[in-house]
């Protein structure tokens, strides 16, 4: 039995529902990255950082 | 903002290495106006087939992949790179990684654009649009690729900066999964020092070649100019992006549904309807991300569009993004099924590119070297007026242009749907409906040759202005902040919800983990679209009528493939009433199993040729070929001459019999018999071509072999047609 005759058989149908809730939740696992409670002052560094060709605006540390 | 380092830290003195974005910005330069040159050249050549200019060097078919491939590897590559050489350094605080790779990079990507304008004028091509580049440029493209990757990431880790802006994660997106997309779209079995066959065939070499080609579009000039939006909107407006949040969404999302959204290029046609409807459903789903990358490059102007109305820079970037909304509303329009049904095989699909391609890609690289010039030849821009002109007159240009080529897409559209009130096709004449587009293709010709006066002004401007620089170029050091020793507070994690994300911030400093999730959610989609089309056996029922083609009838593909046929003509008809009246029976997807590369097209300059077999007599393809307008007078066609006096190279059908069976086509005997073969079909076909009052002597000429092909297509499953003389099939 080829691999391929396994996977015809197979009902994949359940896949589209399980990749849906997936889908949703990466969404809203990113949404509540970007607006979680005190993330505000980091994108605000951040946005600053094409501004100053020189200084970082969060020096790195040795051990990052 | 700080604007000076805090005393008592220590410095690091550094360059950045301009030198290399200065070379990245001459290169734009030159391949902008190569790419639209020949783009002029070939519009032209639709209007007026004298433009063929009577070499087979110069037709139509072997242009039009130069043309394409210039713009969007030369022109919009080198432009990435000049400004992702620029701002990555500067973003990261960091000189590059290697001036050897930067360099390697640099020189090998422009023998590469070298390599493809000899080859393809020259008919050597894989036939897959903006794939078409033969194998050993393919792997050269991929060494290149990877010391740019390598120079890249070099970089990050050595970076001052803590966190990467988010310009250095759309590069990130674009490096890899170009990467990707190249290396799995081409992967073929060589036949021939330039000749392969791709590893794929009908169905599955569709699907993938639009993962790869509606990708190429997202992640060669898509994430790739976002980055330079978020890096140089910024600077030219000076103040920070509008939404910092908004754009770490738009570049998820993107990341997330781009991938999915491929198949959209090939609705109705023999490719399952669930991948057909998935891509479209990703689509429309890229609208939401899209529409917020714009209105979040726009809102950077917040407070300040006064400063538009003086400054051309921000005049082309505010248009370049709305053009970038343009096209992306648009994108997921034309994915919905019913519009598709429209709008595929007509120049709508063209008109909608160039919306892209001319105001989006083109417009936000004449703003980043507007504002890169003064800077990198340490000199004043030298007319500003002219930038102006530049962009008035470009802008002109592109409007011309697409609401000609969106007319004509439309009319055209119409014309082939129409039925008359007796339900026969109105326009049954193909050429009817290509003739009713000839006004609307010299307005085209007018709007290119605006758009490339306006690229003749720019790089006069920008050379007159390298032409002040001075005697040697001043290379500030900079002195930025060293690598920290951590400090104690950080490194024990405060307890609280999920350890203080701790966890959460080490992710964020780590550029490779960064990457890795990026691969894994272009794979995941990648994968989950891909592998069912190739393992189930339901998504493609195989023919037991259809046969491999014989010997000379792959020489004729092979042929096909050289001139580029298939950028005019489709082999794909779909299961519409007006298609089928027009063509015949519809496309199967068990008909394209030896299809090693599929031929279907994506658009329809020329009528489609699934069933072409049997439709005329051998000798009609003779002179047709020799002369289409003898034929039919008023058809755009280039002439193809030289194929009654090019002798065909028996020699090489042996191994490329061979390379066909190697994939699996069912040769049998023809594998140790090829060459014989072919020269009996070349003299029976000759032989008839003689009979019915035709030339003599041409069973060693090309000709046979293209009509063997022409009269074979679509002949493996009973249609209706004219019975012609054709070869024995294996």
């Amino acid at each position: 039995m080829k691999l391929s005759d396994v996977l015809g058989h197979a009902d994949l149908s359940i896949y589209a529902e399980i990749g849906l809730v997936l889908f949703i939740l990466a969404f809203l696992g990113i949404v509540w990255w970007v607006f979680r409670p005190g993330a505000g002052a980091r994108w605000r560094s951040d946005a600053q950082m094409p501004l100053d060709d020189e200084h970082p605006q969060q020096p790195r540390d040795r051990k990052d | 903002m700080t604007t000076s380092a805090p005393a008592g830290v220590v410095l690091d003195e550094f360059s950045y290495d301009d030198d290399i974005v200065r070379k990245f910005l001459f290169a734009t330069l030159i391949w902008g106006t190569v790419g639209m040159v020949v783009g002029l050249l070939i519009a032209l050549q639709l209007a007026n087939p004298a433009f063929n200019l009577g070499l087979e060097f110069t037709s139509f078919g072997r242009l039009r992949p130069l043309h394409t491939n210039a713009v969007i590897f030369a022109f919009a590559g080198n432009a990435f790179f000049c400004g992702a050489y620029y701002s990555t350094q500067r973003l990261l605080k960091a000189r590059m990684f290697s001036d050897g790779l930067s360099r390697f990079h640099f020189w090998g990507w422009q023998l590469i654009i070298v390599a493809a304008a000899l080859t393809l004028p020259l008919g050597l091509t894989q036939a897959k649009e903006y794939a078409e580049l033969e194998w050993p440029i393919d792997l050269a493209i991929a060494v290149v690729w990877v010391a740019f990757a390598w120079n890249f990431m070099g970089t990050i880790l050595r970076r001052r900066e803590r966190h990467l802006y988010v310009a250095i994660w759309f590069y990130i997106a674009s490096i890899v999964t170009v990467a990707v997309l190249h290396i799995f779209n081409n992967l073929s079995l060589p036949a021939g020092a330039f000749k392969s066959y791709s590893l794929y065939a009908g169905v599955q070499d569709a699907f993938m070649q639009w993962w790869y080609g509606h990708n190429a579009v997202a992640f060669f000039l898509t994430t790739p100019f976002l980055g330079l939006m978020y890096y140089f909107m910024p600077k030219a407006a000076e103040g920070p992006v509008f939404s910092y949040r908004l754009s770490i969404l738009h570049f998820w999302s993107l990341v997330f549904l781009y991938i999915w959204a491929g198949p959209h290029h090939l609705h109705y046609t023999a490719l399952p309807e669930w991948a057909s409807t998935l891509g479209m459903l990703f689509s429309v789903m890229l609208w939401a991300p899209s529409w917020g990358g714009m209105i979040n490059g726009l809102l950077t102007l917040r407070g300040g569009w006064q400063k538009v109305v003086d400054d051309p820079i921000l005049k082309f970037f505010v248009v370049g993004i709305t053009a970038y909304g343009m096209s992306t509303f648009e994108g997921p329009m034309l994915s919905v099924k019913s519009v598709n049904a429209l709008a595929h095989y007509t120049d709508w699909i063209i008109a909608h590119v160039h919306t892209g391609a001319l105001g989006w890609n083109g417009f936000l690289t004449f703003g980043m070297i507007y504002w890169l010039a003064p800077r990198l030849f340490q000199a004043p821009l030298h007319s500003k007026k002219a930038a102006s002109l530049h962009f008035w007159i470009a802008t002109f240009g592109i409007i011309l242009y697409v609401v000609a080529i969106y007319s004509a897409g439309v009319t055209q559209g119409l014309m082939w749907r129409a039925f008359d009130e007796t339900g026969r096709l109105t326009y049954p004449d193909f050429v009817e409906t290509v003739l009713r587009l000839m006004p609307m293709y010299w307005v085209r010709v007018a709007g290119g040759s605006l758009y490339i006066a306006g690229m003749l002004i720019f790089s006069w401007n920008i050379v007159q202005t390298w032409r002040k620089r001075p005697a040697r170029y001043d290379v500030p050091v900079v002195r930025a902040a060293a690598l920290r020793a951590p400090e104690p507070s950080q490194a024990a994690p405060s307890p609280g919800l999920l350890g203080g994300l701790a966890f959460h911030r080490r992710w964020e400093r780590m550029p490779v983990l960064f990457t890795v999730l990026v691969t894994v959610a272009v794979a995941i989609a990648s994968l989950a679209e891909i592998i069912p089309t190739f393992l189930i056996k339901s998504n493609v029922p195989t023919i037991a009528s259809v046969k491999p083609y014989t010997p000379l009838e792959l020489y004729g593909r092979d042929m096909y493939i050289r001139e580029g046929c298939v950028n005019c003509h489709s082999q794909m008809i779909r299961p519409l009433r007006y298609e089928t009246e027009r063509y015949g029976e519809y496309s199967k997807p068990g008909e394209s199993v030896y299809e090693h590369p599929f031929l279907w097209g994506s658009r329809r300059i020329g009528p489609d040729l699934a069933r072409e077999g049997g439709k005329y007599p051998n000798l009609w393809h003779v002179r047709h070929f020799a002369n289409p307008r003898e034929l039919s007078p008023r058809s755009i066609m280039p002439a193809y001459p030289h194929f009654a006096t090019a002798p065909i190279d028996f020699d090489v059908l042996a191994r490329r019999v061979d390379a066909m069976a190697m994939l699996g086509v069912p040769y049998g005997e023809a594998v140790t018999n090829a060459i014989p073969m072919a020269r009996a079909q070349a003299a029976e076909i000759a032989a008839d071509i003689e009979a019915t009052g035709g030339p003599a002597g041409l069973a060693d000429r090309e000709i046979v072999a293209i009509v063997a092909y022409m009269q074979r297509i679509g002949r493996d499953i009973a249609t209706t047609g004219t019975v012609a003389s054709r070869g024995t099939a294996p």
